[in-house]
Formats: structure tokens, sequence, C-alpha cells
């Protein structure tokens, strides 16, 4: 399925592991929601930025390690996990919501996950439960 | 507390479907503590309800609550306007709550959102355990405070059938042998002679096994 107008992200990451440069959003709108700890990482939130129209959900929390908060990131991962088989169980499909480790250092490799995902929004199509695209 | 957990989420909008306006009405104790029906859940699946129907291009109308316990008479009339207000309650109480509400609100669908479980504890961050099966007959000053008529996969009463592993029940190797347990206890507390009184085999008639039960203290009726 081809999409046509821009597609709609939502971004949710943690102080730490994301920072915005000027080109990261070229070809789609991105709504950022920053969190002081990936811990805040809740299953209503992402459920309602797709009620809210984003097409993909991405959550960018520190590595393991690195999280200051030292479990913020695992819980952080267990709650996307989560949602993603509420989507899958609802035919929404759980890959377009994806949690990656990130460092706010490494915009480049932040670069690469928006690439990654309006790929595979090229293939999944828009946000099934809204009909914002024409 | 009564433990419980949702439905699967198909199942739900199934049960809803027929209705145009429906009030999820979360429960604040019980079910709350087990992550399956208090507010945090309601705004969920609320959410994920809103979504389901959407892309089935349905409309649906929902309206979220939660009260302190929906067994209670007491707390169930903080419901009423929002009960009115809907079609139909999908209640995430266990079931006492759901017939406490059908009774209260005889003309009203009421829906349950939970399967409901068991008497038991959270045992650690996540993980609940049943512990007590309400037989109305409580054994547990014998027994160190372990219930075997629940913990035990064999409901022995007058000490372990000798299969245990290395503190594990043969049934279930991931659960803990109970007798292995009391043992442990009652020796801890110098009580191991407890084991040499004899149990009759259970009279089950103080259970669910004797029918309904009724609990009357006539000194509260007026
Ligand atoms: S003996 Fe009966 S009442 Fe006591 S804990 Fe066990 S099941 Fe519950
Ligand atoms: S191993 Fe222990 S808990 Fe399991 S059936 Fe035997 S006595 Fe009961």
């Amino acid at each position: 399925m081809k999409i046509h107008n821009k597609p709609k992200l939502t971004l949710f990451h943690c102080l730490n592991s994301f920072k915005e440069t000027a080109s990261m959003f070229d070809g789609c709108e991105v709504k950022t929601v920053k969190m002081a700890c990936s811990s805040m990482t809740k299953d209503v939130h992402l459920l309602r930025a797709f009620e809210s129209g984003a097409d993909a959900v991405l959550v960018l929390v520190c590595r393991e390690k690195a999280c200051r908060y030292a479990e913020g990131s695992i819980r952080a991962e267990k709650r996307v996990n989560y949602v993603k088989t509420i989507l899958d169980d609802i035919g929404m499909d759980g890959k377009r919501l994806n949690i990656f480790n990130t460092s706010s250092k490494d915009s480049g490799s932040i670069n690469d996950i928006i690439k990654k995902t309006l790929l595979e929004l090229e293939i999944i199509g828009p946000n099934p439960a809204l009909n914002h695209f024409n | 507390m009564i433990t419980a957990s949702q439905k699967p989420i198909n199942e739900i909008a199934e049960l809803v479907e027929p209705y145009k306006k429906v009030l999820i009405l979360g429960c604040g104790t019980c079910v709350k503590t087990c992550f399956a029906g208090g507010e945090d859940e309601v705004a969920v699946l609320a959410s994920v309800l809103r979504l389901k129907f959407k892309k089935m291009a349905r409309s649906i109308e929902i309206e979220e609550l939660t009260i302190e316990r929906q067994c209670e008479n007491e707390f169930i009339q903080e419901a009423s306007s929002g009960v009115d207000r809907n079609d139909a309650i999908l209640s995430l109480a266990c079931g006492a709550g759901v017939q406490a509400m059908a009774k209260r609100f005889a003309k009203k669908v009421v829906l349950p959102g939970v399967n409901t479980s068991f008497i038991g504890i959270q045992e650690s961050p996540g993980i609940f355990t049943e512990e007590c099966s309400g037989c109305g007959n409580c054994g547990l000053a014998t027994f160190g405070g372990i219930c075997p008529v629940t913990r035990c996969s064999k409901k022995l009463l007058n000490g372990p059938c000798g299969g245990s592993q290395k503190g594990l029940c043969e049934i279930d190797p991931d659960t803990p042998c109970a007798w292995h347990l009391i043992i442990e206890r009652l020796t801890t507390l110098g009580q191991l002679d407890n084991l040499k009184t004899y149990i009759p085999p259970k009279n089950w008639n103080t259970s669910l096994s004797g029918g309904p039960r009724k609990l009357i203290r006539e000194d509260h009726i007026i």
C-alpha cells in the first residue's frame, strides 16, 4: 500500500536518548514526547498516540546499562512489547510500534531508525483506525 | 485479594458490540492490585476498544469510570449517573462486583470484562499465587500458616505424599511442595508435634461443594 500524504510519527524519548537535528524528519510529520525517564513509557500513552493519528510510534530509550534510573529501559521495553501484542490482536499490526536503544549523541542511528520506519509504513500502510490519507 | 485477569480483547469487543454507549467500570480494590481492572486498565481498554471499533468503521461511545469497590452498595451508588447515561456496563470487577452491579441496576446489561481466578497474594511484583480456597473451616493453625487444602496439589491433610523433590511438588515442579513448606515452618516454630494430630477426612459442606453459601451477622441486621 502506498502512503500518499506525509506519514505521522509519534516519538517518545527519554532525556538522554534523543536530540532533534534539522533534517531528521524530512518526509514525515513528527510529534515528540519528552519523558524524564523511559520508565514513564505507559501503555495508555502509546495507544492514545495511535488514537491521535500516529501511523507509527517510536520509543527511544538509553541502552539498558546506560539507563540512569537502572530499570527504565527494561520497563519501557516490556510495556512496548505488551502494546505490540494488543495491536496485533486488534488487527492494527504491532510492527507500527517499536522501541530502540539510542543515544542523543548519535543522530545518525536515529536518522536510520526513522528511514526504516518510513519504509516499513510503505509496506504495512497507514494507521487503519484513521482515514487521514487520501 | 481476589485475583482476576482481563478477558481477551476480541472477546470483550464481541460482548460490547451490540451497544452504542458503554460504560467501562473499574474497581479500585482487588482487581486494581492485580492489574486487571483499576483505572489504568480501564483507560487502556477504552483506548483499545476505540481503536478497534474505528478500524471496523463502527461507532461506539465509551465512558470511563473507576469506583472504590463494586461489591458494596455504598460505592456502587457513585456510578449511578454513569450507568444511566449508557446502554451497557462493562465491569472490570470480580464476579462478585459484576453481580452486585447487576443486582443494583436491574434493567441494565452488565457484562464481565475479566475472568475471576482465585484468592491470593502478590508474591513478588507481577506474580500472584493462590493461597486460600475459602473452604469455610480454616486449619492454618495446625499447618503453621500454610494451607495444604489450596497449595498441595493433592490436598493432603496428614503429611506429604513423598514425591516432592528438592522442595518442589511432584505434580508441578514450578510450585513449591506445600508440605515441605509446612514442615520447615513448623520446625522453625517448634511445633512439629502438630503432625501427630490426625486430621479426619475434610467435611466439604462448609465449602462451595455444600452449595452457595451465605454469611449472616444477626447483630448487623436491623
Ligand atoms: S484451610 Fe480453608 S480457609 Fe484456611 S486457608 Fe486453607 S482453604 Fe482457606
Ligand atoms: S509433592 Fe508436596 S505439594 Fe505436591 S502433591 Fe506431594 S505433598 Fe502435595
